[in-house]
């Protein structure tokens, strides 16, 4: 019974995680046609800024942890300004987008090595190391935390989509960018909202990894390739279907590290993807939808 | 009467494809204009030059005194959000529609100026009492409506806004007589106070009456024009 609890809270944490980032993937490919590969960049970026925050301006583990945040944020209008905003109207623009951040966050990755050397870093714990027991399962403090902050921060995301004048625009441009355009949203306003929103989401997640494993330089490598990961599985474009998909890889990945191994992870991961886009070609997202396309 | 919509030597298309072929159009303040013309004659993509979503443009327009036109080679829909807000109100042919939106959120969604976004309620209701269907409906995502139903939401879109120009493309496409005929009565029934409107239609009869001026759109370029009574004579 113990194992079984202490797995499921193992399970949901990965995916608090994992799952921002996939949501801001999503978010990002189905609002502005972009699949974002520099999210690795944005996630380290947020990191350092995290990490610089707290050696020169405060110690406080909450203030470090806005200050991710907010380093996500400058990340991501950094990219929407570096590769979206000059290619989203060219030819070929999926394609481009995709070398574009790719080479973002490959150089970006360089230029943070460069500064900040190859030695890992490390935050603080934001959320305390109290315990608490609750029948006969003892939580830690930082993994109560971690799903808490993940889910305000989904939470805030989704109300803010779903009641903002900014937050209909964007979900008019993920569904129709065309008619979009025709009641005067303008693309590249909008695709910084987009770009900032999503790097908020993921400087939290990069703030929340760090603390418990380390920050590098190319540390957030792992967590954009099982954020799109995840994306894929919930269906590109729905942020219900990327949630519940953070939900199933992170109890696989729970399940497999107790029972197979951890080495086993990244191969029962996308055994599982591919089974599931075999009978769902539009992922979890295609079980969701009502509304007939188009 | 002051010009609201000043077109001159336009001309505007796709690649190396030219649809609209130095086009000069004038429209007065308060007046309803119908451009009749074949498929495939312009109607749309004037609609479009005018809102800079064609692959490129050249010449001027001028809405209510501003210049709207420039030479453009590339990024179809780039300025698009700034003309909109310089007061056009566009009601595309076929289901431009956001699928996924209820009914509510989507008359919304057309609310682009500030102004408009806070009256954004009473708008409504204003609209509701035009398109009497769309009540039940105001929950609903779009993409549950059928083809009329949708059209409705398409057009009330369009009148959210204070718009200085009307464009309608085709209201009455693809649905029943019926329909379409209340579809464009609806359209009839905005007030053109310091506007005005032009309807995109391929079937003359309907308009026929209805509207202050005719005009016939043949190859890319407008051709003769009559006082809607008298527009029977008028295919080419």
């Amino acid at each position: 019974m113990n194992d079984i609890v202490f797995l499921l809270i193992n399970g949901i944490t990965v995916a608090c995680i994992y799952g921002l980032v996939a949501v801001a993937v999503s978010i990002t490919w189905s609002a502005l046609g972009l699949l974002n590969l520099s999210y690795g960049f944005i996630f380290s970026f947020a990191g350092y800024g995290a990490w610089l925050a707290e050696r020169h301006l405060w110690g406080e583990p909450i203030f470090v942890l806005f200050m991710g945040i907010a380093a996500g944020v400058v990340g991501g209008v950094l990219v929407c300004l570096l590769v979206f905003i000059p290619v989203h109207d060219k030819p070929n623009f999926t394609i481009r987008g995709m070398i574009g951040t790719l080479a973002v966050s490959l150089i970006g990755g360089q230029i943070l090595l460069q500064s900040f050397g190859p030695k890992a870093k490390l935050l603080p714990e934001f959320f305390g190391y109290s315990k608490i027991k609750i029948l006969d399962v003892t939580l830690t403090a930082d993994k109560i935390g971690v799903i808490i902050s993940s889910i305000i921060m989904l939470t805030l995301v989704v109300k803010w989509m779903k009641s903002s004048r900014r937050g209909l625009e964007i979900r008019a441009m993920m569904m129709n960018p065309h008619a979009a355009s025709i009641v005067g949203i303008g693309v590249r306003k909008t695709g910084i909202y987009v770009m900032a929103v999503t790097g908020a989401m993921t400087g939290l997640s990069a703030a929340l990894l760090s603390q418990t494993y380390y920050l590098s330089p190319f540390s957030g490598l792992t967590p954009m390739i099982k954020g799109v990961s995840i994306a894929l599985l919930g269906g590109l474009g729905s942020v219900r279907g990327a949630v519940i998909a953070a939900i199933i890889l992170g109890f696989n990945e729970a399940l497999t590290t107790k029972f197979i191994g951890g080495r086993y992870v990244l191969i029962t991961q996308f055994t599982l993807i591919i089974i599931v886009l075999i009978f769902r070609p539009r992922g979890i997202a295609g079980i969701l939808d009502k509304a007939r396309e188009a | 009467m002051s010009k609201i919509l000043e077109i001159k030597g336009l001309s505007a298309g796709y690649g190396s494809l030219r649809v609209i072929h130095d086009l000069d159009l004038i429209i007065e303040t308060g007046e309803r204009v119908g451009i009749v013309g074949l498929n495939g004659h312009g109607k749309t993509t004037l609609f479009y030059a005018i809102a800079g979503l064609t692959h490129w443009q050249r010449g001027s327009i001028i809405i209510d005194g501003k210049q709207i036109g420039r030479t453009r080679s590339q990024g179809p829909g780039r300025y698009t959000h700034l003309v909109v807000k310089e007061g056009l109100a566009i009601m595309p042919q076929g289901d431009e529609i956001f699928h996924g939106l209820t009914v509510e959120e989507h008359l919304d969604s057309g609310a682009f100026t500030p102004e408009s976004w806070k009256n954004r309620k009473q708008k409504r209701e204003e609209i509701l009492e035009i398109f009497e269907p769309l009540k039940k409906l105001i929950h609903t995502p779009v993409g549950r409506l059928s083809g009329g139903e949708r059209r409705m939401v398409s057009i009330g879109r369009g009148m959210m806004s204070e718009a200085k120009v009307y464009m309608a493309d085709e209201p009455t496409l693809g649905l029943a007589p019926k329909i379409g005929k209340g579809l464009l009565e609806a359209l009839l029934k905005i007030d053109l106070k310091n506007s005005a409107m032009i309807i995109a239609e391929q079937n003359v009869a309907l308009l026929e009456g209805k509207v202050d001026r005719i005009i016939g759109m043949h190859a890319g370029k407008l051709k003769g024009e009559a006082s809607s009574s008298l527009s029977m004579g008028l295919k080419n």
